[in-house]
């Protein structure tokens, strides 16, 4: 009942009777309407954004599981110098799939599976723009990751984290490794790209009356802008992977140097789009994050301003700057200084990002509740992968750094700080709005413990690694030689960064347990457990398909609290008219 | 500690530069690391929920948002600003020392690099990666695999090319990191103060055994370099005149 036309029918129903609250007007109740085959199945094909953002959700979540089971093999193999328990190919091959699992299947999904659950309802809209469009997303994505599984059982990718040619092309690789990555990543990115346009429209266009764009909850913000960075670096890749397969199938000279081709051209689109990655890394756990201080210190942001400004600004500056991870290549220096100086005006915004959180934290009254936790967990572990990002930003240190295990230990702060303690700090938020119940505290403090100080033992050993030169990337690395240059030996930050992963796994795992527990188990949420200042909470628990019965007049950029006084002035006792399960009318 | 966070000591001017960057950036990174994190510690224990205390709404004004934003776009400036310097410092070839090579190599335009003016030129050597050595080709034509062997205190200007798939050249101590890509010109330099072996490597991911990819640059006094090169260059005739004799035999 909740596709587009039933919803625009809806919403122009209830836009002239918002008006006044409390005004008696006729609606329609979809709720409880019998289903028509098996729960599982309306659920795969329900153009219903909450299902569809459940299922990207579920599943960005699973590829987490596996990206972290590759993680720890790679780890295990990498603990001594010179072993020998994972052959190369074998371990090549778990690189490469890892780092898709992580990036493609885990990071952008979980961003986006959010967006798709969540947005709609914080802009008061009962669908998204083009709700079909989602569920097409959603299949994509899955048809991309099956592939990529499908290959183990015969030929897995083994051209490591971006595939680039020429060791991508047929002469160097002759088996099907390489069409599995092109045919795996391009399906999944073209779904995440298709979902961020549905995204985009939902939030330009359906936002509840009155809530302008200065008024967006940073969450929902933070979705336009991610999807804005998808829509440009999505088709990049996409015609990167296009170029790719004809070169490697129809005697394609795109890559090809001897042809008139130029092999830096894959690494241009390939690096756009991972700086875009990076981006869907930031912008949600920031968007996140801004909402969740300053309902748990009890006030609202010091500058909300500086947050929406922030959040827009980081987007075309990070895009800006895909040279940096380029400072290597024969490109003429003067792109090189622009791509520099954009990585390092990405400060200003961050920089006050940072400064605005402390700020919201400084006199509020913080309860220390499981999203709060995560929230702050995340908030000190990106400052560790931003701050070495920066250092690594300016071309001196980065022709020093890059491509070493420092690297990895920067990106790694920002996976763990951005998508999985930004990502777990919203599932906790928002998972008492998707089940009706919320997530225990019990296992959720352990949780957080475990994964920030699993993240220092991996990350702060690989960084110093990195400055003795190891390699990334390599299935095995060397005693010390004799030479004046020689590393320091190296085993011992080995060891230990792989003790780090051990424990990072698990404090994932405890959180990933205490969700699936939660579903059925956990304590009951009303429609609005943590005193949220946003429109989501004024849907029950778990929304009806429809989301709201009545879409609120919104006057200002906390809508629920205006809401909430509105009742206490007229002295009704709930706030959510659709508390109960009869229609309201 | 300090050792411990301390990038390889620098052997060659360009790799000097790198590595007062690289502090200067560790320090800023450092006290904003500090900062931060101790600032939420501390408030985050201070303001911990209290039976019957209210929150205090903190007074935004303008001049102190901008003076935030000023603040950071200042420190953008600088590391930008320090940035441009120390680049443009280590691409900046210097001439070989007194105790180098005096002899002028082939000099040909570089890209990337900008030489020295004066007339002792430095020595030009091709460093080509492919799966998965480096062959290292000088001036006289002779060449080498894995181990690159120069004379000290004299600038060479290493060639990079590939034959086959993307590499990166590295040494630690001797600059920074270039690609080797087939179809590009790329270049590096260094000048290394100090006889012996550097141990480096590859560090573009180039297939099954992008590990042993290693290399080795053995800086020697200039007489044994000279008669290294005609030891190497007569091994090369030896084995080549081998393989003509043998084919030669075998028809």
């Amino acid at each position: 009942m909740s596709d587009g036309r039933d919803a625009r029918v809806l919403r122009g129903a209830s836009r002239g009777a918002t008006r006044v609250m409390g005004v008696q007007r006729p609606e329609l109740v979809t709720d409880g309407v019998p289903s028509r085959g098996a729960r599982w199945l309306e659920m795969a094909m329900s153009p219903d954004h909450k299902d569809t953002g459940r299922i990207f959700i579920g599943a960005s979540l699973s590829f987490l599981l596996l990206g972290i089971i590759a993680f720890l093999l790679i780890r295990l193999q990498l603990v001594v110098p010179e072993n020998t328990l994972i052959d190369p190919v074998t371990f090549n091959r778990l690189l490469t799939f890892g780092s898709a699992s992580l990036v493609v299947l885990f990071a952008l999904p979980l961003a986006i599976g959010l967006y798709t659950y969540l947005v709609p309802l914080q802009i008061g809209a009962r669908t998204l723009a083009f709700p079909r469009l989602g569920s097409l997303a959603l299949w994509l994505y899955i048809a991309g990751a099956a592939i990529l599984f499908a290959s183990f059982a015969y030929t897995p990718p083994e051209t490591g984290f971006n595939n680039w040619p020429p060791l991508s092309d047929e002469i160097f690789i002759s088996n099907n490794g390489p069409d599995v990555w092109i045919t795996a990543i391009g399906l999944s990115v073209l779904g995440l790209t298709l979902q961020a346009i549905n995204l985009a429209v939902t939030v330009s266009k359906l936002r509840a009356p009155g809530l302008a764009w200065r008024r967006l909850p940073a969450f929902s913000f933070s979705g336009a802008v991610s999807s804005w960075v998808m829509m440009v670096a999505g088709p990049a890749m996409l015609a990167a992977l296009v170029m790719l397969e004809i070169d490697r199938h129809f005697d394609g000279v795109f890559f090809n140097a001897g042809e008139g081709g130029a092999p830096i051209f894959y690494q241009h689109l390939s690096w756009i789009f991972f700086t875009g990655c990076y981006l869907v890394f930031l912008l949600p756990a920031f968007g996140a994050i801004s909402e969740i201080l300053p309902v748990f210190s009890g006030k609202p942001l010091v500058s909300r301003g500086a947050v929406m400004a922030s959040i827009a600004a980081i987007a075309p500056l990070g895009l800006l700057a895909w040279m940096q991870n380029m400072y290597s290549a024969s490109i003429p220096i003067g792109w090189l200084y622009m791509a520099m100086g954009a990585a390092l005006l990405v400060v200003i915004p961050i920089g006050a990002l940072f400064v605005t959180w402390l700020g919201t934290l400084a006199g509020g009254v913080i309860r220390d509740r499981a999203p709060m936790v995560f929230a702050v967990a995340a908030i000190s572990t990106l400052s560790f992968g931003l701050l070495a990002e920066l250092a690594q930003s300016v071309i001196p240190v980065g022709w020093e750094l890059a491509d070493t295990t420092a690297a990895t230990a920067a990106s790694g702060y920002v996976l763990v700080g951005g998508p999985v303690l930004g990502g777990l700090a919203a599932l906790y938020y928002w998972f008492p709005k998707m089940t009706g119940r919320t997530m225990g505290e019990g296992l959720a403090k352990p949780s957080a413990a475990l994964i920030v100080l699993g993240a220092h033992l991996t990350f702060i050993p690989m960084f110093l690694a990195g400055l003795e030169g190891q390699p990334v990337d390599v299935y095995k690395y060397f005693e010390p030689s004799d030479a004046i240059n020689a590393a320091e030996s190296l085993d011992a930050l080995n060891l230990i960064a792989t003790i780090g992963a051990f424990v990072i796994a698990l404090g994932v795992i405890l959180s990933l347990v205490n969700a699936y527990l939660s579903v059925s188990r956990g304590p009951r949420a009303g429609h609005d457990p943590w005193g949220g200042e946003t429109l989501e909470w004024f849907a029950t628990s778990p929304p009806p398909p429809h989301n709201f019965d009545v879409v609120p007049d919104v006057r200002s950029d906390e809508p629920l609290r205006d809401i909430r006084d509105a009742v206490r002035r007229r002295g009704a006792p709930s706030p959510a008219p659709a508390e109960t399960r009869e229609p309201v009318a | 500690m300090l050792a411990l966070l301390s990038p390889e000591t620098a052997h060659s001017p360009n790799a000097d530069d790198l590595n007062t960057l690289f502090w200067v950036m560790i320090l800023i990174g450092g006290v904003l690391l500090i900062a931060i994190n101790i600032g939420l510690l501390a408030i985050v224990g201070r303001f911990r929920a209290a039976r019957g205390r209210e929150p205090r709404r903190l007074k935004v004004r303008r001049p102190a948002q901008i003076g935030t934003a000023g603040a950071f776009a200042v420190l953008a400036m600088i590391a930008f600003v320090l940035g441009v310097i120390v680049t443009e410092n280590a691409k900046q070839v210097e001439a070989s020392g007194p105790d180098g090579l005096q002899a002028a190599s082939v000099r040909t335009a570089q890209r990337s690099l900008d030489l020295p003016s004066g007339d002792v030129a430095p020595l030009e050597v091709r460093a080509c990666g492919q799966q998965w050595i480096w062959r290292y080709e000088y001036p006289d034509g002779t060449y080498s695999y894995y181990e690159l062997v120069v004379p000290v205190d004299t600038a060479v200007v290493v060639e990079l090319c590939s034959t086959d798939v993307v590499h990166r050249w590295w040494v630690p101590g001797l600059g920074g990191k270039f690609d080797a890509v087939p179809g590009e010109s790329n270049s590096t330099w260094f000048k290394a103060d100090e006889t012996g072996s550097y141990d480096g490597a590859s560090y573009a991911f180039s297939g099954a055994a992008y590990s042993a990819m290693r290399t080795r640059v053995t800086v020697v006094e200039v007489p044994t370099y000279e008669s290294w090169l005609d030891e190497q260059a007569a091994g090369i005739q030896e084995a080549q005149s081998f393989v003509q004799r043998v084919n030669a035999e075998g028809g």
